[in-house]
């Protein structure tokens, strides 16, 4: 049996669609990072993060086959879908105009991404299982980047109010990355994915409490389970600045 | 903030090479931004990273330019020359 059942598109489109629309979030802090070095690092984080969506992408249009990328039909999946059919976690979607809620959802999201490319480093589906090698070289440096920023603002009380800010903001969303779409129990029977990424919520849970100890969070919900079928409605606007410049001419060639 | 001066090497006999410098506030964030700042494609195998606070600098004073100082050029024409002379005169 193939592995790429419709279960195990839409899991993988959820996937690629929390990469692709993070990496895209953090560009928009090119010219505008508090410093000159970080503008050029969220950035090329940032280009990691889209380099994974495009590889998950990949494997839903040649299912799975390892054939050579088909740009055209990324990008389709990419910027054409129907806000509807999109399966990212409003974290993703959400406006983040302040570095302090920026970086707190860096720090949420690879933290939570690297625990989600650890369950499918041994999937039955091979290009899943190589990109999720690749994925996991990058992410240990996407953490300890945004822990070595952390690390030197807890240490300024006004800074340290900011972060608790934006953790005590973002927490609730942040807890939807664990929202399994319908496709997930399909995509773990076939082996694409070890088990179910709520799974991993209290070992996710134990490592924000370990990184900010000082602010009283209080008990960490599990997501209400929607199945990612709503967006934010920040969603649009970012859909619309992406396809700012594509949409002057859909057929040019990148 | 510190300023750190990034040095790179390739694997292979190239020496490390200055690259360039950059603004952080410790160790930890120097190293992990020079990695995206400067190694982004591949650019070197190595790093070399040191905070400008702890290089030995040697100033203007210290090095004391040497232009002054012909009797220590030897370029070779007067010898040149020499043997030029010496062979056309046999």
């Amino acid at each position: 049996m193939t592995p790429m059942t419709p279960g195990t598109t839409e899991f993988l489109l959820a996937f690629a669609d929390d990469e692709h629309l993070m990496g895209q979030q953090h560009t928009e802090w090119i010219g505008i990072a508090p410093f000159l070095e970080e503008d050029m690092a969220f950035a090329s984080i940032a280009q990691d993060e889209l380099s994974h969506a495009a590889l998950l992408y990949a494997i839903v249009t040649d299912e799975g086959q390892g054939d050579p990328p088909d740009d055209r039909a990324i990008d389709r999946l990419a910027f054409d879908r129907n806000a509807d059919d999109y399966r990212s976690a409003q974290i993703v979607e959400v406006a983040c105009t302040g570095w302090a809620h920026a970086l707190v959802r860096h720090w949420l999201y690879d933290t939570a991404e690297e625990l989600r490319w650890s369950l499918v480093a041994r999937s039955e589906l091979e290009p899943l299982r190589d990109t999720a090698a690749r994925a996991a070289r990058e992410e240990r440096f996407h953490v300890r980047h945004a822990d070595g920023l952390i690390d030197v603002l807890v240490r300024t009380p006004d800074s340290a109010g900011r972060l608790a800010g934006a953790v005590n903001d973002l927490l609730p969303l942040a807890t939807g990355l664990f929202d399994p779409v319908a496709g997930e129990a399909e995509a773990v029977e076939a082996g694409v994915t070890s088990a179910p990424f709520d799974t991993l919520l209290p070992e996710w849970t134990d490592r924000v409490r370990a990184r900010f100890p000082d602010i009283d969070i209080g008990a960490i919900a599990a997501p209400a389970f929607t199945g990612r079928a709503r967006r934010h409605e920040d969603f649009a606007a970012l859909m619309a600045r992406m396809n700012e410049v594509r949409s002057i001419d859909p057929t040019a060639i990148w | 903030m510190h300023t750190y001066e990034v040095f790179l090497k390739r694997d292979g006999q190239e020496e490390y090479r200055h690259a360039g410098s950059i603004n952080a506030p410790n160790d930890e964030l120097a190293l992990l931004l020079a990695r995206e700042n400067y190694l982004r494609r591949a650019e070197a195998d190595l790093l070399w990273m040191v905070d400008r606070a702890h290089l030995l600098v040697g100033d203007r004073d210290f090095v004391a330019p040497n232009s002054d100082k012909p009797h220590r050029d030897n370029d070779g024409l007067l010898v040149a020359a020499h043997r030029k002379s010496q062979r056309e005169g046999m």
